[in-house]
């Protein structure tokens, strides 16, 4: 629609189609022409009902899966393969059973002093509310302790941009209400352009500057829902409840009740 | 802490008792006159030879030879079992390359290797430490290309991409998680060492523990067979027990 500006999108994506082989060899759509753009330090928040591709279309997008068609390209450059400057947070935490949490968090920086590396580590340890756990395997934690180390192992290397897959899934409502809080403030802090794929309608109004409304079988962008709310985003104010009324519409016909 | 006192005296109970109803067995059959001494001694008899043989120095003597050549085979086994099991186990290309000559070779045992480890060794240390490394290696091979295989390719896929250079992407990554496939292979590779040492020693040796063992039969020392036999199976079992221990100490994450 606006071909000045997609000059400027940091991260576009371009006619993106995807197939699973399936056992049979049969090809199975999962994502049909997918198009949109986004830009340095903007919030995008994917949502679409379980197996609609969400996991599959962000895959593309960091690199971890290059076999599609279409194009994505990040700063300009055409993604081929992961990079160290992109973070990832896995669906599952994904830790690795051997190494303590620290070491875990501490696995992607390179070429620092021990101390540095140390302090790094503990500082981001700290914010995802993981003190005292540094020590700990992973067998030792929690669903939702295991998914924070996993959030800290993605910010410790201040990414350029965030690629997250329902990080908060595991979580308590409480908890993450803090980190949805917490997540908002280092990306605003450091500019970070994220995205982000989830189920749950509030989080995306809360985080997101747009959200990404997909269909199913294939999965395609049925809708791109911009969220105009400046500062405080209160979860009960009138406007915040309007947005997430659209996006409720979207998956629930109104007529049919509740 | 009595109470877990308590279940250990039991645990330790029932771990003796198929050992001491075998010795009880052998006993009664010894003193009803059920055994041809000349085949079966008693456990008196045994005992007794295990006393002399102690006090000879005899006992040690042998075993401190065998030892000696197990470990060296079997340190070389590992090393090498190891190295080149992770070469294989991530190169794709290597393992086609391996693939049929490691199946064809490995189902020969050692004892058919004997006639050309003579004809090219001699009879001398070095051809007795190659069969024990034969002894070992494949089965430690096998194990750590399993390991290595067996890798979680969403583990994998997380440190590829972090870019983490190959160095630290092999010790932090993929051998640890190949570490309870390694530790396996180290185990079995073990006992098949100690199986090999005494068929070298059977066939050209005058030391040892199968030497010890081969040279009583010669004589009708069953006695002496039997206290050999011994000694072999519970320094096996004190090494396996050694190796458990390393395993329990580096896998602390399980
Ligand atoms: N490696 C694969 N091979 C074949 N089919 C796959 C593969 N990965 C995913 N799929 C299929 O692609 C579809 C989308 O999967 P995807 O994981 O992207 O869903 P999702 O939207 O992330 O779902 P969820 O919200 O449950 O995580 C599913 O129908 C799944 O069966
Ligand atoms: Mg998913």
């Amino acid at each position: 629609m606006q071909n000045h500006e997609k000059e400027q999108d940091y991260i576009s994506v371009q006619g993106l189609h995807k197939y699973f082989i399936q056992r049979d060899s049969e090809k199975l759509q999962i994502l049909e022409d997918i198009n949109f753009g986004v830009k340095k330090g903007e919030v995008i928040c994917i949502v679409g009902s379980s197996g609609c591709g969400k996991s599959t279309l962000l895959r593309a997008i960091c690199g971890l899966d290059t076999e599609h068609s279409g194009t994505v390209t990040i700063d300009g450059e055409e993604v081929t393969g992961p990079n160290r400057h992109r973070g990832m947070v896995f669906q599952e935490h994904r830790l690795f059973p051997w190494l303590t949490v620290a070491q875990n968090v501490g696995y992607v920086l390179q070429g620092l002093s021990k101390e540095e590396k140390r302090e790094k580590v503990q500082k981001y340890i700290d914010l995802v509310g993981l003190h005292g756990f540094e020590k700990s395997y992973p067998r030792e934690l929690s669903g939702g302790m295991a998914q924070r180390a996993g959030i800290a192992r993605a910010l410790v290397n201040k990414p350029s941009v965030l690629f997250l897959d329902e990080p908060f899934g595991a979580l308590d409502a409480f908890t993450k209400i803090s980190m949805q809080k917490e997540l908002k403030r280092i990306q605003k802090k450091s500019d970070t352009t994220m995205l982000l794929v989830t189920h749950d309608i509030d989080e995306a109004v809360y985080l997101a500057d747009r959200i990404i409304v997909m269909s199913e079988r294939p999965g395609k962008i049925r809708r791109i829902v911009p969220v105009e709310l400046t500062g405080h985003r209160d979860r009960n104010s009138y406007e915040f409840v309007a947005i997430r009324k659209i996006i409720y519409n979207e998956f629930f016909d109104e007529s049919n009740g509740e | 802490m009595s109470k877990s006192a308590a279940k250990n005296v039991g645990y330790i109970a029932e771990y003796m008792v198929l050992v001491v109803t075998i010795i009880v067995v052998w006993i009664v059959m010894g003193s009803t006159g059920h055994l041809n001494p000349v085949i079966m001694p008693s456990p008196g008899k045994v005992g007794n030879t295990i006393v002399s043989l102690v006090a000879s120095g005899e006992l040690w003597e042998n075993l401190a030879v065998s030892v000696l050549r197990v470990l060296q085979g079997y340190l070389l086994a590992a090393v090498l079992g190891i190295v080149l099991g992770i070469l294989i186990g991530l190169s794709h290309h290597l393992d086609r390359l391996t693939a049929l000559l490691i199946q064809l070779i490995k189902p020969i045992p050692p004892i058919a290797w004997i006639p050309l480890v003579i004809l090219w060794f001699g009879i001398g240390e070095s051809g007795k430490i190659f069969l024990i490394f034969l002894g070992g290696f494949f089965t430690i091979l096998i194990n750590v290309i399993d390991g290595i295989r067996q890798t979680d390719v969403k583990l994998i896929e997380v440190s590829k991409s972090m870019e983490t250079p190959f160095l630290k992407h092999i010790f932090l990554m993929v051998i640890p998680s190949a570490a309870p496939n390694i530790f396996t292979g180290l185990r079995t590779g073990l006992s098949s060492c100690w199986m090999c040492v005494v068929a070298a020693e059977l066939v050209s040796s005058t030391t040892g523990l199968g030497y010890l063992i081969m040279n009583a039969r010669q004589f009708g020392k069953t006695d002496v067979v039997i206290v050999g036999m011994l000694t072999i199976g519970i320094i096996g079992k004190i090494m396996d027990s050694l190796l458990r221990l390393a395993e329990k100490r580096v896998i602390r994450w399980k």
